[in-house]
């Protein structure tokens, strides 16, 4: 395979933070001189576990994860009855779920844990951040900050899936999708918790505010949370979980976000540039393709029938 | 031949339908003295007539439920004091609950019991209204508007035995103690109304379209002043989130009476409800602070400017119904290009040979219509 520059860039770039060896450097620059040209026959081809094969999440941001969908759902169940109060099953529900008595404990409670799991995130990303510059592994191209290169990203994507582009676009770690749900969520986090304080504690609000703000930030405040909580719950429900559980490939659920692992196939096709990172961190998966490839080859785009039951391709993944 | 018992059967259920209803059930006791023999005529169910305005009304006095009420020591004609002769004559005046009414003394002031006092707060009050009142007035509430007389009280059922039988001992007739219990336990007792009656109280006005076009209409003609808030009042609140909660029933949550009452003497203030431009009122600039602090501890002028009443509408409200509208266009966008965008994708991938599920190592497992399909048959 011949890499494109910033792929390139990429890989020299991850053998010097991870002061790869000689011997290795040579193992994966001739491993990757064997990958095909065409990516796409690479991610086709390749045998991925769908529990995950190369781990994406620590355990911290897969409990923050947790912790934040599960509070999220239960604070939209007890508040949204409330600003759809008119709505046929807002007071039945309401009141299967223990009355405005319990559900406003509960809502105040899972505000209070929401808030924590934010905390937590600032906590792990920030304490992670410092850790890899201390240690020289910091690279920016890694993180969920968005770059100009995701608008290009984008359009590229758009080509690939409107048929002007024969393969996807080279996306990092985090692609274009990721940034944008995770600085959604991040931003109605934020607006959720100053909304739902001005709710709790508005005569404190209104005593910290210039004169004559009050009145519209009041307005603003009880708009937003019920705008935003709405918005929140229909683009999670319509999007996140269809990209995550419903989307060709990732049906019936991807596991990530309890097993901390993505597969083979989708790391490669929509996060190649970790994949090519994967390939310097992880000798195991130097191993798994060299065996793949000299079982079949994948400069051939033609079918060919390969192996058998005893090939060593992995346990319990077999094509 | 032998006569079967179960053979009978339908004889036995034959008298038991007929002969049961029959059977003498010992009537109600009638709990209150008719020496004036009221209830010969208001006894009867059908006692009612349509008068000319074609509206249904009904005399009838149903014994039972007046005596769970809290006249229901009070002899009629004490009410009623025009009726003079049986049977009576149209009735014109209707009762007025100012009156001097009940036979017994005050024991505090020595005079005939009345209402006057309150009646009089009442009069001072925005609400007020004379009880034969035409016109605007007319849609005002007068004292029956809101005391529908419903029984509160669940210790009225039966008063606690041991209670009884301690008066019992000096006050000698236990019917008079059991009376006397059910009065004041009746004042005692947290009998107030809860949230949810209150609102719905108010808002059989106040969210009465008709009536509020009434009297916007003839404020407007006539150049008088109404509240800023009076056309959206009920409305307003009830979208609110003071109003949400309390149709849910949380106790403890602003209700109308909570801000529009002077809350120092409860019962004073909710007879004497002052518009907000009457410096006394409690909405009044003046006590509007005051009035926050009740609940909310820390509120201070920026904080009395807080809208209690918000709305959408742009007449009211224009930067909140900007913000609505902005907030609408703007969720209906993303949601309409994230959907657009997953729909897309999966057109592009599935053109691809990309398949839903993940089966024996793979998604790309599906006949690719871009001519690049798997190399390993699947």
């Amino acid at each position: 395979m011949k890499l494109s520059e910033q792929a390139s860039n990429v890989l020299h770039d991850s053998m010097r933070r991870n002061s790869t060896t000689d011997d290795e450097r040579e193992d994966i620059l001739s491993l990757i001189e064997k990958l095909p040209d065409d990516r796409v026959y690479l991610y086709k081809n390749v045998i991925s576990n769908p529990i995950g094969d190369l781990p994406r999440y620590s355990i911290h941001i897969r409990l923050q994860h947790l912790l934040t969908f599960t509070t999220f759902l239960l604070l939209a169940f007890t508040g949204l009855p409330v600003y759809f109060i008119d709505a046929f099953w807002a007071q039945p529900f309401s009141h299967m779920l223990g009355g405005i008595d319990v559900t406003r404990v509960i809502h105040r409670t899972l505000a209070s844990i929401m808030i924590f799991s934010m905390l937590y995130h600032i906590v792990t990303i920030v304490g992670g951040t410092v850790h890899k510059i201390v240690t020289g592994k910091f690279d920016l191209r890694r993180t969920v900050i968005p770059t100009m290169k995701d608008l290009r990203d984008i359009k590229e994507d758009m080509l690939y899936f409107s048929g002007h582009r024969m393969q996807r676009p080279e996306m990092d770690k985090f692609m274009y999708k990721q940034k944008i749900h995770y600085f959604a969520a991040a931003f109605g986090n934020f607006v959720m918790i100053f909304s739902g304080s001005a709710f709790l504690f508005p005569d404190i609000w209104a005593g910290i505010l210039p004169d004559g703000w009050a009145f519209y930030f009041q307005n603003i405040m009880r708009l937003a949370h019920s705008h935003e909580a709405l918005l929140a719950l229909v683009v999670i429900a319509f999007w996140h979980w269809y990209n995550v559980h419903l989307a060709p490939g990732r049906f019936p659920m991807q596991w990530t976000f309890l097993t901390g692992k993505i597969t083979r196939e989708h790391q490669i096709e929509e996060h190649f540039l970790e994949y090519l990172r994967n390939i310097v961190e992880l000798p195991e998966e130097r191993k798994f393709l060299n065996t793949l490839l000299s079982l079949i080859d994948l400069g051939k785009p033609e079918p060919q029938v390969i192996g058998n039951d005893s090939v060593p391709l992995g346990e319990g993944q077999r094509p | 031949m032998k006569l079967r018992y179960t053979r009978l059967a339908p004889a036995y259920l034959t008298f038991i339908i007929i002969f049961i209803p029959l059977y003498p059930y010992k009537a109600n006791a009638v709990a209150f003295e008719d020496d004036e023999a009221c209830l010969m005529c208001h006894k009867y169910i059908r006692m009612a007539r349509i008068t000319e305005e074609g509206v249904f009304r009904s005399y009838y006095v149903p014994p039972e439920t007046f005596a769970k009420t809290v006249h229901r020591n009070v002899p009629c004609r004490d009410c009623h004091d025009y009726i003079k002769q049986l049977p009576h004559r149209k009735v014109e005046e209707g009762v007025r609950c100012d009156q001097e009414c009940h036979s017994k003394k005050n024991p505090a002031t020595g005079k005939p019991f009345s209402h006057k006092a309150i009646y009089n707060l009442y009069a001072e009050s925005v609400h007020s209204r004379e009880k034969n009142a035409t016109g605007l007035d007319n849609d005002k509430p007068y004292c029956i508007t809101c005391h529908t007389n419903p029984v509160y009280n669940p210790n009225e059922v039966e008063p606690p035995k041991e209670i009884l039988d301690r008066c019992e001992l000096c006050h000698e007739k236990r019917g008079f103690v059991k009376q006397w219990y059910f009065h004041t336990s009746r004042r005692v007792l947290d009998v107030k109304r809860t949230g949810q009656e209150v609102v719905k109280i108010c808002i059989r006005c106040h969210a009465n379209q008709d009536l509020i076009e009434r009297h916007k209409n003839a404020a407007d003609e006539e150049g008088r002043p109404l509240g800023d808030k009076f056309t959206i009042a009920a409305t307003s609140y009830q979208k609110s989130f003071h109003g949400k909660v309390t149709r849910y029933g949380l106790a403890g949550a602003a209700t109308c009476l909570d801000c529009h009452a002077d809350n120092s003497q409860y019962y004073e203030g909710v007879h004497k409800i002052l518009p907000s431009r009457n410096p006394e009122s409690p909405v009044s600039q003046k006590n509007r602070v005051k009035t926050c602090q009740r609940c909310h501890e820390y509120a201070d002028e920026k904080y009395a400017a807080v809208d209690p009443h918000p709305s959408f509408n742009k007449e009211f409200n224009p930067i909140l119904h900007n913000a609505e509208y902005i907030y609408s266009i703007v969720g209906e966008v993303i949601v309409a290009a994230l959907l657009g965008l997953a729909l897309f994708e999966t057109i592009g991938r599935r053109r691809d040979g990309i398949a839903w599920r993940l089966r024996k190592g793979s998604t790309w497992w599906r006949r690719s219509h871009r001519s690049r399909s798997r190399v390993i048959p699947y």
